[in-house]
C-alpha cells in the first residue's frame, strides 16, 4: 500500500462530510486494513469533539457595550443621513434659484452698468464677483464645519 | 425536494432576507438581536483568529459596527453567519496590517499569544479538571498550527461551516479549504496526541 493511499484516506477523515457513498466504503475498508489511519480517525474524532466542546463565550459586558456602541452609531449615521439630505435639498433650491435669477441679473447688471456709464468688462466683473463670493463664503463655511462634526464625533464614539 | 427540506430552505431565504432588508434600514433592534444570536459563535471564531482574547473583544465591537455601515452589502442569498465571519476575517486581516504588514501566517509567530482561557463550569469535581485539561490542550494546540489552517479548522469543526462556506469567507478556492483542513487537522492531531502524553506524564 503506497503513502499516497493513507493521504487520502486522512484527508477524507479530515473533510468528516460531502464525499460519496463509494468514497465511504472505501475509507471503512481501508480503515479495517489499516490500523495507523484507524488511529489516526480516532484521534480526529477526539481532537473535533474537544473543539466543539470548548467553553469559550463572550460575556455579557461586552454584548451590552457593543449593543450601545451599535446604536449610538446607527444614531450617528441617521443624523449624518439627515443632514446630507438637508444639504442636497439646498443644493436643488440653490441650483434652481440661480438658473433663474442668472439671466436677470445680467441684464440687471448690463441695465446698471449704462446707466453709471461704465465699461462693459466693468459691470461683467461686478456680476462675476456677485456670483462667486457666496459660493466661496459657503463653501469655506461647510469646510469648517464639517472638520468641526467630525473631529466631535470622534471623541463621542470612543466610549 | 421533499416538503419539510422546501419549507426548511425557504424558511432560511425568508429570514436571510428579513435580515438583509433590517440591515439595509439600519434597524438598531434587528442587529441588538443579531449581537444577542452571534455574541458566543463570533466571539470565539475571533479568540481563536487572533490568538488574543482582548484583540477578540475590539474586534467584535469593530464588527458590529462595520455590520452596521456595511449592513446594505449583504445581499440576503447566502447565510447572515457566514458573511458576518467573512466581514470578521477582513477585519481581524486589516487591523493586522495596520499594526504591522504581515499576514495571517504570522499571527502565530506571535510570542505573545498564550492559549485563551476556558470559561469554568460546574459539574463534579474531577469531570471540571479533566474538562479544564482537555480545553487547555486543544487551545494550545489551536493557538500554535498556523491561522490559516486555524481559520478553516475553527470554521469547520467549532462554527460548523460548509466547505462552500468557508470557502466564501475565505476567498480561497474549494481545493485550497480542503487542503488547510487536512494539514491544520493532521497538525491539531499531533500536537493534541503529545500534549496528552506530556499530562499524563507528568
Amino acid at each position: 500500500m503506497t503513502r499516497d493511499v493513507h493521504d487520502q484516506a486522512r484527508e477524507l477523515i479530515a473533510l468528516q462530510h460531502g464525499f460519496s457513498v463509494a468514497e465511504n466504503k472505501w475509507l471503512q475498508a481501508h480503515l479495517d486494513e489499516c490500523p495507523s489511519c484507524c488511529e489516526f480517525a480516532e484521534a480526529a474524532d477526539r481532537v473535533v469533539r474537544s473543539l466543539r466542546s470548548l467553553p469559550i463565550a463572550a460575556d455579557s459586558r461586552l454584548v451590552r457595550a457593543t449593543q450601545m456602541r451599535v446604536r449610538f452609531h446607527a444614531a450617528r449615521l441617521r443624523e449624518t443621513r439627515e443632514r446630507m439630505w438637508l444639504v442636497g435639498m439646498a443644493c436643488l433650491g440653490v441650483g434652481i434659484s440661480a438658473s433663474l435669477s442668472v439671466p436677470l441679473l445680467w441684464r440687471l447688471f448690463a441695465w446698471m452698468g449704462q446707466q453709471a456709464g461704465v465699461s462693459s468688462a466693468v459691470w461683467q466683473v461686478g456680476f462675476a464677483c456677485l456670483w462667486i463670493v457666496p459660493a466661496l463664503v459657503a463653501g469655506a463655511t461647510l469646510l469648517v464645519r464639517g472638520t468641526h462634526v467630525t473631529n466631535h464625533g470622534k471623541g463621542q464614539c470612543e466610549l | 425536494m421533499n416538503t419539510a427540506a422546501y419549507y426548511f430552505v425557504n424558511g432560511m431565504e425568508s429570514e436571510a432576507s428579513a435580515i438583509a432588508r433590517g440591515l439595509r434600514r439600519r434597524d438598531p433592534d434587528l442587529l441588538d438581536r443579531l449581537i444577542e444570536q452571534y455574541q458566543h459563535r463570533l466571539f470565539r471564531y475571533l479568540v481563536y483568529l487572533t490568538g488574543n482574547r482582548d484583540l477578540a473583544e475590539d474586534l467584535f465591537q469593530e464588527t458590529w459596527i462595520r455590520v452596521l455601515e456595511r449592513g446594505h452589502q449583504y445581499d440576503g442569498k447566502h447565510e447572515f453567519s457566514t458573511w458576518l465571519y467573512a466581514v470578521a476575517r477582513n477585519l481581524t486581516i486589516d487591523f493586522l496590517r495596520k499594526k504591522r504588514p504581515v499576514s495571517l501566517d504570522a499571527m502565530t509567530e506571535d510570542e505573545d499569544h498564550a492559549p485563551p482561557e476556558p470559561i469554568d463550569s460546574a459539574p463534579m469535581a474531577w469531570e471540571v479538571v479533566e474538562q479544564h485539561e482537555q480545553a487547555e490542550l486543544i487551545s494550545a494546540a489551536l493557538i500554535s498550527i498556523p491561522a490559516e489552517y486555524r481559520d478553516a479548522v475553527v470554521l469547520r469543526f467549532q462554527e460548523g461551516l460548509t466547505l462552500e462556506e468557508i470557502a466564501t469567507v475565505t476567498r480561497s478556492p474549494l481545493g485550497t479549504v480542503k487542503s488547510r483542513l487536512y494539514r491544520g487537522l493532521t497538525l491539531l492531531v499531533a500536537r493534541f496526541k503529545g500534549g496528552s502524553h506530556d499530562t499524563r506524564r507528568a
